[in-house]
């Protein structure tokens, strides 16, 4: 009879059940603004953290191009590290002698490859440069940048920007 | 009684919406979406340098209408505005010089310049490049602002298309 008692009190297992709304809330709330914030280009560009683009109302979109980063602390050319900056002034790139920069050769020898070898996806008005810069630079050093670049076969830039909001 | 109870413990009784095929859905679209979202939207500004050419400009002897390019000077205390024709003698061109002031550090007079790049387009409707001279100091924002008022108002393109060149002298 005891035995009896046991069994009845043991109660039968159920399955919890899970409060699945919150979640289905939540999931919604993501999926809308991830919808919203989809973008269509799939080649993303990454920003640096020292880097701060300057803010601008243009709505043209940028193309596959030789990508030139000038930091706060280094210029890169795509994902070659060319030169180190300090108080934004790069000391090997000087003015009256731009030929015989790295960047210079760097960007001549890519030149010269695509000329060799042109790429189908490039976009009708020819090679040209897509040139990130930190906003607080003054022309003196963007010059001998995009001058370097003009005399090595790059005449052509798209100064990348954060659309206005 | 007894039926009556029943049949209201049956009314409350929540019925179970099968939601594991969306939460499924759910799982697939949000590490799709996730990879392909952007959070910030880069633009880019079409510009240019001016380079040597090999070959002499083409000069064209009967133009229908005169084009001009503008020469927009950026300077510490103030800003610039002259035209260059092909057409030799226009004294038109003397009228379109300008000069806005600019205190040091200021940011530019957005308003005034439009003002004028829209007198200088309403003259010569068919131009539509601009020659932008900035000083060595001047920061790359600012250059990108007066890019921004070169080359396009709300309603109208003015001068979309911008070469950017050092100081000459």
């Amino acid at each position: 009879m005891a035995l009896g008692r046991r069994r009845k009190s043991i109660k039968k297992f159920m399955p919890p059940k899970l409060m699945l709304t919150s979640m289905m809330d939540m999931f919604t709330i993501i999926l809308i603004f991830l919808l919203f914030s989809f973008s269509e280009n799939p080649e993303t560009l990454k920003l640096d953290k020292d880097l701060e683009l300057p803010r601008s109302s243009t709505e043209t979109g940028y193309d596959k191009a030789v990508k030139i980063v000038l930091s706060k602390n280094e210029l890169r050319l795509d994902d070659e590290k060319i030169y180190e900056v300090h108080n934004r002034k790069i000391a090997e790139l000087s003015i009256a002698d731009l030929q015989s920069s790295t960047l210079f050769q760097r960007l001549k020898s890519r030149r010269n490859e695509h000329k060799a070898a042109p790429d189908d996806e490039a976009p009708q008005q020819g090679p040209h440069i897509l040139f990130l810069c930190d906003q607080s630079y003054a022309f003196k050093t963007i010059n001998s940048v995009i001058k370097t670049a003009g005399m090595a076969g790059y005449p052509n830039f798209q100064f990348a920007v954060l659309q206005e909001k | 009684m007894a039926w009556f109870g029943r049949r209201r413990r049956a009314q409350e009784e929540d019925p179970d919406i099968d939601i594991l095929p969306v939460m499924n859905m759910f799982m697939v679209l949000i590490p799709f979406l996730l990879m392909s979202a952007s959070f910030f939207h880069i633009q880019a500004i079409n510009t240019s340098v001016p380079v040597h050419a090999d070959t002499p400009a083409k000069v064209q002897a009967q133009k229908e209408k005169p084009k001009i390019t503008v020469v927009f000077e950026i300077k510490q205390d103030e800003l610039r505005l002259s035209a260059l024709t092909d057409t030799p003698n226009d004294l038109a061109l003397s009228d379109m010089e300008a000069v806005i002031p600019m205190s040091a550090g200021s940011e530019i007079f957005v308003a005034e310049l439009v003002e004028h790049l829209k007198k200088l387009k309403a003259r010569y409707p068919t131009s539509d490049t601009m020659i932008l001279i900035p000083d060595d100091e001047v920061s790359y924002r600012e250059i990108i602002r007066a890019m921004d008022c070169a080359r396009a108002d709300e309603s109208e393109k003015l001068f979309p298309n911008v070469v950017l060149s050092g100081s000459l002298g």
